[in-house]
C-alpha cells in the first residue's frame, strides 16, 4: 500500500492544471499544459493499477477524512474492481482529447482546455468517490464544463443542444438529489458500504429506485430520455464528443451497479423486466434509427443508445457473464466510439462538412485514415478479435441464461450494427472519389495517427486479452450479485 | 421590573456603534461633500459591531430591557451577517452615490438606520420591539429605493413600496393588537405559554392573529403571496439597495419568521406548518416560472429571491432547531450569492441592468464572467458551490417534515430555475459581444464580488468552516 494520497492527486491533478492555465498560460502555450497535465495524471494512475489486488472484493487505496462532520459525511475515495477501468479510461481519454483537440480548437482555447481538465477530475472522482454525497458533487460537477464546451465550442445548433443537454441531466439529476436525502434521512449516512448493509422498505426503495432512475437513465441514456444524445453529441466539438460519449454515459451505468443494484435490492426485482424490456428496444430501435442517419456524428451517436442499450441489459440480467460483459462493453464503447468520433473530427477539420453524401472513395485518398477507420468500424460492429465482441458476447450469452427472446433481440440488434457501420463504412470509403472533397488533403497527420494509435492497440489488445480488464470483475461481481441477493 | 436598566445598553453594543454613527452622519449631512469620507465612516461602524459582537455574549445567552430583547448566538449570528451585507453594500454603493448625485450623509445615515432596525427586530423577544425594528427598517428602505429623485421610475417603485409595505405593516400590527387582545400580553414566551393552555388551539381569533403576523412577515421577506412589491422597487432602485431589500432586510425578515416559529408558535407548529409549506410552494413556483420571461437583470433577480424565500422557509417547517439551523445555512449563503450577482450588476453599471448586456462578457472581462457564472451555479444550487449546501439541509428539513412531495417540487422548480440562471450564462459565454466594453470599476466593487466568491465556493467546499449549528435559538 501506498502512503501519500493516491487517489486525491489523481482526481485533483487536472484541476491544479485548469487553475495553471487560466493563471498562467497564453492561448498558445494552453494545450501544452493541458497536454502535460493529462500525461502526468495517467502516470498517477499507474501505481493503482500495479498495486491493485484483484482477489478482493473491496475497496483499495481507500482515504477517508471527516468532511461535514455534523451529517457525518467524509470525503471518501476509493476503488474497487468495476470502478479502476473507468479511471484508468478517462485518463487515457483525456489525454486524447487535448490531442485530438490541438488545432481544432483555436479560439479562447484556455478556457477551453481549462474546462476539459475540470471535467477530467470529475470523472475520476465520480468513480473514486465511495460515498453518495462525493458521488452527486462530481456528477453535478461534470455538467458544467461540458456545457460550457458543447455550447461555446460546438457547431451551428450548439446552443439548443448545450441547453438541451442540460436540461436533462439537471432534470434527472435533482431527482436523484431527492433521493439521496430521502436515504440520508432514513439510513443516517450516505457512505455506500453503509447503505448496502443497511434495510430499507420496500414501498421506501421504489420511490427511491425511482428517483435515481431519473438521473442514471438520461446519462446512461435509456430508450425514452435519449433525445438529448443526438443533438450534444452531434454539436459539442471532437473532445466534447468523446467525453460524452466515452465516459459521461458510463457514469449512469455505473450509477446502476453502485447504488440502484446493491442498495435497492427489492426494489430492483420489481423494476426488473421493464428495465430489460427497455434494454432491448433501446438496442434495435436504436440501431434501426442508426440506419437513416445521414450526418456522420450523429450516426455515430444514435448507434451509442443501441449500444448503451447492450449494456443496461447485460446490468439487468443480473448473472455474473451479463454483468462482466456489461462492465466490459462499457469500457469497449468508451474505446470504440471515443476513436470514432476522433475519426470524424478528423476528417471534419479538412472537409467542413459532416453529411455523409459528400464523402466516397476516402480510401484512395487517405489510405492510412481508411485502414484506421475500418478498424474502428469492425471493432464497432463486434468483429471477433476486436474488444467488443467479447463484451456482447458475454453480455448476449447472459441474456440467453435469463430469457432466450432477450438473447434473440440482442443478436438482431447486432446483425443491424453490423449493417450501418459497413454501410457507413461502404459509403464514405469505398467507391467513386466525390467531387466536392476532392482536391483537400485528407491523410492524416503524425500527431493524429499518434491521438489513434493507442485507441488500436487498445482494441486489438482488449480483443485478444479481454482477461485485462475481466479479471479485475470476477470478484466483485460476484460480490455485487450476492448483495443484491441472486443466487448463482 | 419596571422600567428598563441601565446596564442593559451595553447588550447592544453593535446598535449603538451603528446608531452613533448615523447619528453623527445626520448632523454632519450638510458639510459632507464628498461621499468617501461618509463611506469610510459607515464601513469603520459597519466592521467595529462586528468586531463587538460578542461582547454582550460573554456571560451567555440573556435578556433584557425587561425581557424584551433577547442577546443569545441566534440573534448575535444574524447581526453578524446583517452589518457584513451593509458592509459589502457600502463598498458597492460607493460609485453610485458619486454619479446619481445622492446625498451621501443622508443616504448611509438611513442605510445604517434600516440596519439598526433588523438587528433590533432578531433580537426581539416581544412583538413590539419587533414591530419597532421592522418599521424602522421599512421605513429607511422606502427613502433608500427612492433616493434618485431626478428618475422616475425609482420614484414610482417608492410609492408602489410604500403603499404596499404601509398595508402590511397594518396588517402586521392588527395581528399584534389580537394577540395582545386575546392573550394580556405581546411577549413571546406569554403567547407560547397561552397556546399550552387548554384553551388555545381552539381560540378562532388567535388563529387569525397568526396568519396575520405571518403574513406581516411574509411580505418582508417577498414570499409569495406578498410578493408583488418585490421586482418593481427593485428595478427602480439602484443596484445596491436593491441588493440591500433582497439580502439584508430579506435576512432579518426570516430570522424574526425562525424565532416566532420556535419559540411563540411552537405549540401550534402544525398550523403554522401548513401556512408556510402553502407560502413556499408558491414562492418556489411563482419565483422560479415568471423569472423565464424577465429581460431586466434587476427583476430577475427580485424573481430569484423570491423563490428562494421559498426554499428558505423550508427549513422553517418541521419546527426543530435542526430546522432552523437548516435555513440559517440557506441565508447565510444566500446574502453572498445574492451579493455577489448584485455586485456584477453593479460593476457592470448601466450595461449590468439588461439582459442582453450580458451577451459575450466572458470575451471582453473573462474575470467578472467567471465571478458571475459562480453566482449563478451558486443561485442554481449546483455543487461545489454554498447554493447546494444550502438547496441540501433545506430539502432535508422539508423531508424531515414529511413534506415529500414538497421537497420534489422544490427541485423540479431548481430545474426551471437552472434556466433562468443559465440563460445569462449562455448570453455571457456562447454569444459575441454586442455592446462596447464596459468600463472598468473601482477595486471596491473587486473586493464585494471577490469576497462574495469566496464566502460562496468556501461555504460548498467546507461548509464546516461556517459552522453555525449551535447558534439556534
Amino acid at each position: 500500500m501506498t502512503t501519500y494520497p493516491l487517489l486525491t492527486i489523481t482526481t485533483f491533478l487536472p484541476f491544479l492544471g485548469a487553475i495553471a492555465v487560466l493563471l498562467f498560460s497564453s492561448q498558445r502555450s494552453a494545450r501544452w499544459i493541458a497536454l502535460l497535465t493529462t500525461i502526468a495524471t495517467l502516470s498517477a494512475t499507474a501505481p493503482l493499477y500495479w498495486n491493485f489486488d484483484k482477489s478482493s472484493s473491496d475497496l483499495q487505496f481507500v482515504e477517508s477524512v471527516e468532511w461535514i462532520p455534523a451529517w457525518g459525511v467524509s470525503y471518501g475515495l476509493g476503488l474497487d474492481g468495476i470502478s479502476l477501468p473507468f479511471v484508468l479510461l478517462a485518463a487515457i481519454l483525456s489525454i486524447l482529447c487535448v490531442s485530438g483537440s490541438w488545432t481544432a480548437i483555436d479560439t479562447r482555447a484556455k478556457e477551453f482546455y481549462a474546462a476539459l481538465l475540470i471535467a477530467e477530475t470529475a470523472m475520476i472522482g465520480l468513480f473514486a468517490a465511495t460515498n453518495l454525497f462525493l458521488f452527486y458533487v462530481f456528477w453535478e460537477l461534470m455538467i458544467i464544463p461540458l456545457f460550457l464546451i458543447i455550447g461555446v465550442w460546438g457547431g451551428p445548433k450548439r446552443i439548443y443542444a448545450a441547453i438541451k443537454f442540460l436540461i436533462f441531466t439537471l432534470s434527472g439529476s435533482v431527482l436523484m438529489l431527492v433521493g439521496m436525502i430521502a436515504l440520508y434521512q432514513v439510513s443516517g449516512t450516505l457512505n455506500f458500504k453503509e447503505l448496502t448493509i443497511a434495510q430499507f422498505q420496500t414501498e421506501f426503495q421504489v420511490w427511491i429506485f425511482i428517483a435515481f432512475l431519473a438521473a442514471f437513465s438520461v446519462k446512461v441514456p435509456m430508450f425514452p430520455v435519449h433525445t438529448w444524445l443526438p443533438d450534444a453529441h452531434t454539436e459539442a466539438p471532437t473532445a466534447g464528443s468523446v467525453i460524452l460519449a466515452g465516459i459521461l454515459l458510463k457514469m449512469g451505468a455505473y450509477g446502476f451497479l453502485r447504488i440502484s443494484i446493491p442498495i435497492l435490492d427489492e426494489a430492483l426485482q420489481i423494476f426488473l423486466k421493464p428495465m430489460l424490456i427497455v434494454s432491448v428496444v433501446a438496442i434495435v430501435y436504436g440501431a434501426y434509427v442508426t440506419l437513416v442517419q445521414t450526418d456522420l456524428k450523429r450516426l455515430i451517436a444514435f448507434s451509442s443508445i443501441s449500444h448503451m442499450g447492450f449494456v443496461t441489459l447485460g446490468i439487468f440480467t443480473l448473472n455474473q457473464s451479463g454483468v462482466e460483459g456489461a462492465i466490459l462493453q462499457m469500457i469497449n464503447h468508451g474505446i470504440v466510439s471515443a476513436a470514432l468520433f476522433l475519426c470524424v473530427g478528423m476528417i471534419y477539420e479538412r472537409t467542413h462538412t459532416r453529411e455523409i453524401k459528400d464523402y466516397g472513395g476516402v480510401g484512395k485518398l487517405a489510405p492510412i485514415y481508411s485502414v484506421l477507420l475500418a478498424i474502428f468500424c469492425l471493432a464497432a460492429a463486434g468483429f471477433p478479435g476486436m474488444n467488443a465482441f467479447i463484451g456482447e458476447f458475454l453480455i448476449i450469452s447472459g441474456a440467453y441464461e435469463t430469457a432466450m427472446w432477450l438473447g434473440v433481440m440482442a443478436i438482431w440488434g447486432v446483425a443491424l450494427g453490423s449493417a450501418y457501420i459497413v454501410w457507413l463504412y461502404y459509403r464514405v470509403v469505398m467507391g467513386k472519389t466525390n467531387a466536392k472533397i476532392e482536391g483537400i488533403n485528407l491523410e492524416l497527420n503524425a500527431r493524429e495517427i499518434a491521438t489513434l494509435a493507442p485507441l488500436v492497440l487498445l482494441v486489438l489488445y482488449l480483443g485478444l486479452q479481454p482477461d485485462l480488464v475481466l479479471s479485475y470483475l470476477h470478484a466483485p461481481v460476484t460480490e455485487l450479485l450476492t448483495t443484491a441477493g441472486v443466487t448463482q | 421590573m419596571i422600567g428598563p436598566d441601565l446596564a442593559d445598553v451595553k447588550l447592544l453594543w453593535p446598535e449603538l456603534i451603528l446608531l452613533t454613527m448615523s447619528l453623527g452622519l445626520i448632523l454632519s449631512a450638510s458639510r459632507i461633500r464628498k461621499g468617501l469620507k461618509a463611506s469610510t465612516a459607515t464601513l469603520v461602524a459597519g466592521f467595529a459591531s462586528i468586531l463587538v459582537y460578542r461582547w454582550p455574549l460573554v456571560e451567555g445567552a440573556r435578556a433584557g430591557f425587561g425581557d424584551m430583547i433577547i442577546i443569545d448566538n441566534y440573534s448575535q449570528f444574524f447581526k453578524v451577517l446583517i452589518a457584513s451585507a451593509l458592509i459589502l453594500i457600502v463598498l458597492l454603493s460607493a460609485r453610485r452615490v458619486e454619479t446619481d448625485n445622492v446625498r451621501a450623509g443622508e443616504y448611509y445615515a438611513l442605510l445604517l438606520l434600516a440596519s439598526i432596525g433588523m438587528m433590533l427586530a432578531v433580537s426581539s423577544t416581544d412583538l413590539i420591539p419587533l414591530y419597532l425594528g421592522l418599521e424602522l427598517t421599512t421605513i429607511c428602505s422606502y427613502i433608500l429605493v427612492g433616493t434618485t429623485v431626478e428618475r422616475r421610475t425609482s420614484n414610482e417603485a417608492a410609492t408602489k413600496y410604500f403603499l404596499l409595505s404601509a398595508f402590511t405593516s397594518a396588517l402586521l400590527l392588527y395581528g399584534i393588537a389580537l394577540i395582545y387582545g386575546t392573550t394580556g400580553s405581546t411577549s413571546f414566551d406569554a403567547v407560547a405559554s397561552f397556546f399550552s393552555g387548554t384553551e388555545g388551539g381552539n381560540n378562532k381569533l388567535i388563529l387569525m392573529a397568526i396568519g396575520l403576523v405571518v403574513a406581516g412577515l411574509a411580505f418582508k421577506i417577498a414570499a409569495v403571496p406578498f410578493h408583488s412589491w418585490a421586482p418593481d422597487a427593485y428595478e427602480g432602485a439602484s443596484a445596491p439597495i436593491a441588493a440591500f431589500l433582497a439580502t439584508a432586510s430579506k435576512a432579518a425578515g426570516l430570522a424574526v419568521l425562525g424565532r416566532i416559529c420556535i419559540s411563540a408558535f411552537s405549540e401550534e407548529s402544525h398550523l403554522l406548518s401548513l401556512i408556510l409549506a402553502t407560502m413556499a410552494a408558491l414562492s418556489i413556483i411563482v419565483g422560479s416560472i415568471i423569472a423565464i420571461s424577465q429581460t431586466n437583470i434587476k427583476r430577475l433577480l427580485a424573481y430569484s429571491s423570491i423563490s428562494h424565500a421559498g426554499y428558505a422557509l423550508l427549513g422553517l417547517l418541521p419546527g426543530t432547531a435542526e430546522g432552523i439551523s437548516a435555513t440559517m445555512t440557506y441565508v447565510f449563503i444566500y446574502v453572498f450569492m445574492t451579493l455577489g450577482a448584485f455586485g456584477v450588476v453593479t460593476a457592470l453599471g448601466r450595461r449590468g441592468e439588461r439582459i442582453d448586456g450580458y451577451e459575450g462578457l466572458a470575451r471582453q472581462q473573462p474575470v467578472t464572467a467567471l465571478l458571475m457564472l459562480i453566482f449563478l451555479l451558486a443561485l442554481t444550487g449546483i455543487p461545489p458551490t454554498g447554493g447546494f449546501i444550502a438547496k441540501f439541509v433545506v430539502i432535508l428539513s422539508a423531508l424531515n417534515a414529511g413534506y415529500f412531495t414538497l421537497a420534489v417540487l422544490a427541485v423540479a422548480c431548481s430545474v426551471v430555475s437552472a434556466f433562468v440562471y443559465l440563460r445569462v450564462a449562455v448570453l455571457m459565454y456562447m454569444k459575441e459581444p454586442q455592446m462596447d466594453e464596459a468600463p472598468g470599476y473601482p477595486i471596491m466593487i473587486s473586493a464585494v464580488l471577490l469576497l462574495s466568491a469566496l464566502v460562496t465556493v468556501i461555504g460548498g467546499i467546507l461548509p464546516s468552516v461556517l459552522n453555525f449549528w449551535e447558534a439556534v435559538p
